[in-house]
């Protein structure tokens, strides 16, 4: 040990004289500069994996399942839509999409510019979409196409070899029937969603369940694990409309409209004995197929969702509690001579002049002062029972989105006009549906009938989902007086009554016509020239096949529900029963008719 | 396998070695083992696909670490002062084999660069030769001229130029992964040699304009500089690559996916097997086996640094920190490129990844260093021979002549 300590130190020794050691020594002093430099570099990058690794961590890899994990969701088919004879009144067809992969796009402003001109985008706009998107994988241009547009597109890509731009099929929903029935079944955005009608209420049926596929992939898009969830087919819906009828009915409205100029109107048509709704059209209408393009008054159902005030039409339910409670008898007379009558200072008038009516003829011939006196006999507590019972005031419960219950004040909420005017049909808001149910009942023999537009859902491999059977919603009156109010309600289309020309050769019509004046809000009182015509009524009398109501809002010129409803209605009617291939009740009527006319 | 254990000396003094060599030589075959591990995890499915084994690349990594273990072997147990006469060989031949990657026929390129040379059964990337010839060359040169190193001609236009003689070649290539360390080491090694810091100075204010020209001259070169400053701008087009290794970094976290479970690999990130090799193992071994890798490194270098102190001659002194300079900036471009801490150049990772030349030369740079620790290792040799620090190179320096090192170890 010791002999290699002098060996160091003569070593060291050796080593101080050497003439290199002296740069040599200030270079180990930059060394060490430079080791330190180093090994920093070695602590930077030893910071940084902290930084990518640890720090970053959640950022980095939710940007890494976005690239190992490609989605696809494959669309379902939407269910359809079949009237009561199977016939398709909403389908899908198969309709072209064009998207664009602005990552992919090199010069937006020339596409843009071209592709603009074709899909009628403000190329201004488009461009700076694609440019805000850039950094996307997909954009959609314009989806479901008009196949011209698609055609010209197709002819631009070709020649200008675009691959940052196609098209993908897509299913899209189409109704072959046009404008018809297009109020009830509503329709759908670009998405396949209901928006409004049918498409809405039974979107969930409807709209089936998309097959979903996850597929994890490597860069090259070979698949290494997948996850399919599969999907359905929508369910189809079996309507209660017979499209046939529908077509009559919104044809003779459509000439109801063009002779009365009116500013809508709607029918209902239903099967009175089960609440099935028939046909049910609106005017003015629109086509399904275009939604977009249409106002949205066009796409409203009135039947539905809009109140108006009944007039006449509500002394039928006046008259049916009436008889129903007693107070008056078919042939009680009422002195109405006096052609007015006055009530907490309000004159009522009647449009002509009567003498002495029975009760029946009070309905018959629509007299406001006799109806204002039965309704003082009924009083106010009974009559708003019976309203309430006949369903107004609530909603009916129909299978259909946006239904209001309409607006009836409780009696203690009442002035002292207030019996008067009910009895007149005013100071109540109901929907054509409502009032139509009402009259339903009464030619049912008394019972409320839930109205529905769907009587079956079945699924795509064709079991039934659900199955809708007639709902009663109550009892209103008893049979014995259904059936007195019948006959009056019979009275009022012949010889005397306000609706001869609701007059149906070989079946009876009951029914009642209704002029109602529309309350201005803004003037706080009922217009002079504006009215709602009405007629409601269903045929054969004493054996209902069909309750209809026919209501115009805001005819001009002659605006008597017997003059501007009470045709349609004859009119409806009559191509109905050749359609349905009903009997004639009455054949001798048609000998009677044949000698009255020559 | 007798490095590590052997004779230190010759003469009748015979040391059991202590193990100093062992203290290089252990980091450098982990660092060998892991590379092979982390070569055949990253590039099985992709070999698969492509070449229907999934040992394709594992049999070529295979046989260039066998051949590169023969090399260091062969190299540890020679004397490294007998390569110092061969430098200006070694020196005209890396410039002839970087001219022969021109020739077509010999030379091959590949995503746009000439960088190698047809060599049955592989091939050959001659910039991998140039970095260790330049490092021999330049501790020779400083050798000779160590007290004329802060003249400017001998310390910084000599050396400067032969550097920028190769790395004029390499731009053409273009491998700015080489041009880069080339500059790096001889900037350093002049440091280091005693040039003037104001000479280095200028140099460097030469030196920037130039790249700053280079790289804005080049549309191709400019975009990548942009996608380097923010990646997540162009993710898909010019960032995509530093995007996807970030990824695999952060899909890493603590402990990683597990030897094999990178996702990043699956044609994610390109280059898994060579330059982004560290993302994957960043990605399957987790933070914990990244910095154990840097940690590694960092052991190599403080090793070669400890072997530069025990060196008796500028020679082998400046050899020293010149070879173990070469793995470190390396090892620091490579980690610095693939966290995003430097524009994107193409260059391996030394001992781990993919790609023979590389491999090769470091091991053979491994094995030179692993020599040097050997021959420096006990002053006790000294004893048989006091001249070899003292006579032959004073001697030596006074003539300023060249192949006096030769006789430094005179036994």
């Amino acid at each position: 040990m010791r002999r290699r300590k002098i060996e160091r130190v003569e070593m060291r020794k050796l080593w101080d004289e050497d003439p290199v050691r002296i740069p040599l020594q200030k270079s180990r002093k930059r060394a060490l500069v430079l080791v330190t430099v180093i090994l920093f570099c070695f602590a930077v990058i030893g910071w940084r994996l902290i930084d990518l690794m640890i720090l970053d961590h959640d950022k980095l890899t939710d940007r890494a399942s976005q690239q190992y994990i490609r989605e696809k969701t494959i669309a379902p088919q939407r269910g359809i839509i079949w009237d009561r004879k199977m016939r398709q009144m909403a389908a899908n067809i198969e309709s072209d999409s064009l998207y664009a992969v602005p990552s992919k796009i090199e010069d937006t402003r020339t596409l843009t510019k071209k592709l603009a001109r074709l899909t009628k985008i403000s190329s201004k706009k488009f461009n700076m979409d694609l440019l805000k998107k850039k950094n996307k994988d997909f954009i959609w241009i314009d989806r479901k196409m008009d196949l011209e547009t698609v055609r010209e597109i197709r002819k631009l890509l070709d020649k200008m070899g675009y691959d940052s731009v196609g098209f993908i099929p897509e299913s899209k929903r189409f109704y072959p029937k046009g404008r018809t029935a297009s109020h009830i079944l509503g329709f759908t955005n670009i998405d396949n969603k209901g928006i409004s009608g049918l498409e809405l209420k039974y979107n969930t049926y409807l709209k089936g369940k998309a097959r979903y596929v996850s597929v994890g992939t490597d860069a090259r898009g070979n698949r290494l694990s997948s996850n399919i969830k599969e999907g359905f087919s929508g369910n189809n819906l079996v309507l209660t409309i017979d499209e046939g009828i529908q077509y009559i009915v919104e044809k003779e409205l459509d000439n109801a409209m063009d002779e009365s100029k009116a500013k809508a109107a709607v029918a209902i048509m239903m099967d009175p004995m089960t609440g099935e709704i028939l046909a049910m059209a609106n005017r003015p209408t629109y086509d399904p197929n275009t939604a977009g393009k249409f106002r949205d008054y066009m796409r409203r159902n009135r039947a539905i969702t809009d109140l108006y005030e009944p007039g006449s039409t509500l002394k039928t339910i006046l008259a049916a509690a009436a008889l129903e409670e007693g107070v008056v008898d078919l042939n009680d007379e009422f002195d109405v001579s006096d052609g007015f009558i006055v009530v907490g200072g309000k004159r009522i008038r009647d449009t002509h002049k009567n003498k002495i009516l029975t009760f029946q003829e009070v309905i018959q011939r629509s007299s406001n002062v006799g109806a204002v006196y039965v309704g003082m006999r009924l009083g106010g507590e009974n009559y708003y029972r019976y309203i309430k019972k006949f369903g107004f005031g609530r909603k009916t419960g129909i299978d259909y989105p946006g239904e209001v219950k309409g607006i009836l004040r409780k009696p203690e909420n009442w002035s002292g006009t207030s019996l008067a005017a009910l009895s007149i049909g005013q100071e109540i808001g109901v929907t054509p549906l409502q009032l139509l149910r009402a009259y339903a009942a009464i030619a049912n023999g008394g019972a409320l009938m839930k109205p529905y537009i769907v009587s079956d859902i079945i699924s795509s491999s064709g079991s039934i989902v659900k199955r809708v059977s007639p709902e009663l919603s109550g009892r209103v009156i008893s049979s014995r007086t259904a059936k007195k109010v019948t006959d009056i309600l019979k009275t009022v289309v012949e010889e005397g009554g306000t609706a001869t020309r609701a007059y149906i050769d070989g079946n009876l019509v009951a029914g009642k016509t209704g002029t109602a004046q529309i309350y201005d809000q803004k003037t706080k009182r009922y217009s002079r020239d504006r009215f709602v015509g009405s007629f409601v009524g269903f045929v054969p009398a004493d054996h209902p096949k069909i309750a209809l109501i026919v209501v115009i809002y805001e005819p001009r010129g002659v605006s008597y529900g017997g003059v501007v409803a009470a045709p349609v209605f004859k009119k409806i009617i009559e191509q109905t029963f050749a359609y349905l291939d009903v009997p004639m009740e009455r054949d001798e009527n048609r000998i009677v008719l044949v000698n009255r006319f020559r | 396998m007798s490095w590590g254990i052997g004779r230190v000396c010759r003469g009748e003094d015979v040391y059991i070695n202590s193990g100093q060599s062992r203290g290089l030589l252990i980091p450098i075959l982990i660092l060998v083992g892991i590379g092979i591990v982390m070569v055949y995890s990253s590039t099985a499915i992709m070999s698969i696909r492509d070449n229907g084994s999934g040992f394709h690349y594992l049999w070529k990594h295979l046989f260039t670490v066998c051949i590169g273990t023969a090399v260091m072997m062969f190299l540890s147990k020679t004397d490294y002062q007998k390569l110092r006469p061969m430098v200006y060989v070694l020196l005209g031949l890396s410039l002839v084999l970087l001219l022969l990657v021109f020739l077509p026929g010999i030379g091959i390129s590949a995503n746009g660069a000439r960088r190698w040379l047809r060599l049955w059964p592989t091939t050959f990337q001659p910039s991998e030769l140039v970095k260790v010839v330049m490092v021999i060359f330049l501790a020779d040169y400083m050798d000779r001229n160590i007290h004329r190193m802060k003249d400017f001609r001998y310390g910084i236009l000599i050396p400067v130029g032969t550097m920028l003689l190769f790395q004029l070649i390499l731009l053409s290539q273009p491998d700015f992964g080489a041009v880069m360390s080339l500059g790096i080491l001889t900037v350093g090694l002049l440091v280091l040699g005693g040039a003037r810091l104001i000479h280095i100075g200028a140099l460097m204010l030469f030196a920037l304009p130039a790249v700053y020209l280079l790289i804005m001259t080049s549309a191709y070169r400019a975009k990548r500089f942009i996608c380097f400053l923010d990646p997540w701008k162009e993710p898909f087009d010019c960032g995509f690559q530093l995007v996807q290794s970030f990824i695999a970094f952060g899909n890493g976290r603590f402990l990683g996916l597990g030897l094999g479970g990178s996702k990043q690999k699956l044609y994610f990130l390109p280059e898994v097997h060579t330059d982004f090799i560290f993302s994957i193992i960043g990605e399957e071994l987790g933070l914990a086996g990244a910095l154990f890798v840097l940690g590694v490194f960092v052991w190599v270098f403080v090793k070669g640094i400890q072997v530069s102190t025990k060196t008796r001659d500028p020679y082998s002194y400046f050899l020293t920190i010149g070879l173990t300079m070469l793995i470190g900036v390396q090892a620091i471009i490579n980690f610095a490129v693939s966290t995003g801490l430097m524009p994107t150049k193409g260059l391996p990772l030394p001992f781990i990844s993919y790609g023979g030349s590389a491999l090769l030369v470091n091991m053979a740079a491994a094995g030179m260093l692993i020599n040097i620790s050997l021959k420096n290792e006990n002053t006790s040799c000294s004893r048989t021979s006091p001249d070899f620090v003292t006579g032959g190179n004073r001697h030596g320096l006074l003539r300023g002549g060249r192949g006096s090192s030769g006789r430094y170890i005179r036994r």
